[in-house]
């Protein structure tokens, strides 16, 4: 039996290569396809996919191109937040009641799974699908600098997911079930059947986990690799490090962490993967906890930066289009990020200031998370004067900038307070902490990225989205990120601890106005998912090439002098000819009318 | 007339390699962690080919033959690492070693046959 399984699994295998290869010369062939009787040679290349990309579903598998492979980024980054935002629908209401619902093993599995999808599926790769798309139309590269490398580093994401989230699947089909370590996957209740835990948390889920961890990294790694070599060594004539935009600096800024934290987290889980399989002895030693805190923390905080940076980056790039200003201050962010970058990696240990480590370690780690928070001051401070006097326009994407401002502003704030040892040591592990850091994953990081699709969406779609609908989903987002986060903050000065599926009878009302907030956040995502999918099939057709009005304050940027040559050259398609109405409020035409008033003076 | 204005043609827009080496390194670690041989030596032999296929497009390298013997050479330094520890860790690895091996030894044999079968008019220039 157990042989016969071994042969059905090697014939497979080999069915499997052999399809491989019998697709790869298909498409190979295109390449040097010429026509019977056309009296090509064999080895002469017709070109056909060097100037063209293949038709239907193959152009996708095959794409190199800088910004299909960024709208695949932001399809799989959307579709992670989807299945991570009702994974945490499914724990919000398992709060509803004292009880656990779900029961406790399924809510624990679905409280590590919404945390690593979140983070790793959906924060680092909608990141990726706005900076593949315009970092290279920004700085003016054809590409990226290694176009190969980009579509590897994409296409190693969806496995990755299949694997983190192998358990789910695997449950009902009886074999093992999902992880639940909680994203931080401490030793030794991660180590498994060798560890005193004895593989309670997930067994076969565990290692599926940690090895689909390990392909996002490596997945980041490689894009990160590709960002800092396309911003050096790619940038046209024109773009010189005085004037490189504000985005890319955070790409940039962001790429360099990456590079210094994913192959350590790769490392880690490694040692862990063999600790638990191969019979090594990384974590099980005197300190082996301790030490897999470091490693996870170094990785972990600078984690935090990597999806923050570019998103502040993005809010410092939309922001003043509709303050009609240029950025204020805009050296001193600049400064401001590189800044964070280096000084992130020198606040892993607030993560572990009740762990008993040397008081003298947590002072300096005390000292230098304080510190942090200038550099975050200065941007915030940029923002709110780059306001000033602006003639501010209150679209969606503008929405977006103003909530990620607000919400980063109570995220912070209550993170220096965490940064306090004698606080943290009150306030650790309670949800005060979930309260804190969800203020600015989803209060800032999430906003900034919604500001983004909002912003770009024209651009990449030839149409507009519905103002009225995206005015909706603003408002219904604040509104639930508030109420929701806010609650959790209120829960953790109660006590109420972290991660637990079921709480004493105080908490119940609290727990009960935070999910009242997710069912907000919930309806309004859906309301965005439904605007999105709508628009970009149905929308109207922007036919001017400033759909925002930027010219008639000066600040049109490049990538839109891009689509304005696209709309121009584009092949004539249906002819849709309605009139578009901008979000700003004024038909195209009638903004444009006035933006060639503004030329002629 | 042109659907993306700006881009240089001399940069290939399709590539079908990515896709499958991006396949095999998950089919590879899960068939070495799991220890299930003909799923570690398929995904290492896919991971593999498919770079010797890539830098062979990208034009780093005009036949893959030798590219794919120095791959074999690091299969078999990493097969003979593992056999190395095999006695020094808790579990056993033999397995695992031989199908780092086993796929090192299916390259050279591929690499010996490409290199006496192949003609060399075929290469891409």
């Amino acid at each position: 039996m157990e042989l016969n399984a071994q042969i059905a699994v090697t014939v497979l295998m080999g069915v499997f290569l052999v399809a491989v290869a019998t697709f790869l010369t298909r498409i190979e062939n295109w390449r040097s396809y010429t026509p019977v009787g056309g009296g090509g040679s064999f080895i002469e290349e017709s070109g056909y996919i060097d100037e063209e990309k293949p038709a239907g579903i193959i152009r996708w598998l095959t794409t190199v191109d800088h910004k299909d492979i960024g709208i695949l980024y932001g399809l799989y980054g959307i579709i992670a937040f989807a299945v991570g935002g009702l994974m945490v629908t499914l724990m919000r209401f398992d709060l509803v009641t004292s009880s656990s619902l779900l029961g406790t093993s399924t809510y624990n599995a679905l409280l590590t799974s919404h945390g690593i999808t979140m983070l790793f599926l959906f924060g680092t790769p909608i990141i990726a699908a706005f900076a593949n798309y315009l970092v290279p139309l920004i700085i003016g590269a054809d590409d990226m600098a290694f176009p190969r490398i980009n579509a590897i580093a994409f296409w190693l994401l969806p496995p990755a997911a299949l694997l983190i989230w192998a358990g789910f699947f695997a449950k009902p089909l009886g074999l093992f079930g999902p992880a639940q370590t909680a994203w931080t996957m401490y030793t030794p209740l991660s180590l498994g059947a060798v560890g005193p835990s004895a593989d309670a948390v997930g067994g076969a889920g565990v290692d599926l986990m940690l090895l689909g961890l390990h392909l996002s990294g490596v997945a980041a790694t490689m894009g990160a690799i590709n960002f800092i070599a396309t911003i050096f060594t790619h940038r046209g004539e024109e773009v010189s490090w005085a004037n490189l935009d504000i985005f890319s600096w955070t790409i940039l800024t962001q790429s360099g962490l990456i590079l210094f934290a994913f192959p350590l987290l790769g490392s880690a889980l490694l040692m862990l993967l063999a600790d638990r399989n191969f019979g090594t002895a990384f974590f099980l030693t005197d300190g082996g906890n301790i030490l897999w805190q470091h490693l996870f923390w170094f990785f972990g905080h600078p984690e935090v930066y990597i999806l923050v940076l570019p998103m502040m980056g993005i809010v410092s790039y939309v922001l003043p289009r509709f303050a009609g200003r240029k950025l204020f201050g805009f050296k001193f962010v600049v400064y401001s990020t590189l800044a964070i970058g280096v000084l992130s990696f020198g606040v892993w240990a607030h993560h572990m200031f009740a762990t008993g480590i040397d008081p003298r370690v947590r002072a300096s780690f005390m000292a230098v998370s304080m510190a942090i928070a200038i550099p975050s001051a200065v941007k915030t401070f940029n923002w709110i004067t780059t306001l000033w006097n602006g003639r501010v326009r209150l679209t969606t994407p503008m929405l977006f900038c103003i909530g990620f401002i607000s919400n980063f502003i109570i995220g912070g704030v209550t993170g220096v307070f965490l940064a306090s040892i004698p606080i943290d040591l009150v306030l650790h592990d309670t949800y005060y902490v979930v309260g804190h850091f969800h203020y600015v994953v989803m209060g800032a990081i999430a906003f900034a990225g919604f500001a983004g699709i909002y912003y770009w969406f024209p651009l990449v779609t030839n149409r507009m989205y519905q103002a009225s609908l995206g005015k909706a989903h603003f408002w219904l987002t604040m509104v639930g990120s508030n109420i929701t986060f806010l609650a959790m903050i209120l829960l953790g000065y109660g006590g109420m601890p972290r991660r637990y599926a079921t709480y004493l009878p105080q908490f119940a009302t609290l727990h009960q106005v935070a999910t009242l907030g997710a069912f907000l956040l919930l309806i309004g995502q859906i309301i965005w998912l439904y605007n999105m999918v709508s628009s970009w099939f149905e929308g109207k057709r922007v036919e001017s090439g400033d759909p925002w009005d930027l010219r008639q304050d000066n600040v049109r940027t490049v990538e839109w002098q891009w689509f304005e040559q696209k709309l121009d050259t584009q092949i004539a398609t249906d002819g849709g000819d309605e009139e578009v109405a901008t979000d700003g409020g004024k038909p195209a035409d009638e903004a444009e009318a006035v933006a060639e008033e503004r030329d002629d003076d | 007339m042109d659907e993306t204005p700006g881009l240089s043609e001399q940069y290939r827009k399709a590539s079908p390699w990515p896709l499958f080496i991006a396949l095999g390194v998950p089919i590879s670690e899960i068939g070495l962690v799991f220890n299930v041989l003909p799923i570690a030596v398929g995904g290492l032999l896919l991971f593999c080919g498919c770079l010797a296929g890539m830098l062979q497009e990208a034009g780093y390298i005009d036949a893959p033959w030798r590219a794919l013997g120095v791959m074999a050479l690091l299969l078999g330094g990493l097969g003979g690492a593992i056999l190395y520890v095999n006695p020094q860790v808790g579990a056993d690895m033999t397995m695992r070693a031989y199908a780092v091996l086993a796929s090192a030894a299916v390259i050279i044999a591929g690499v010996v046959a490409g290199t006496l079968l192949v003609p060399k008019r075929q290469q891409p220039a």
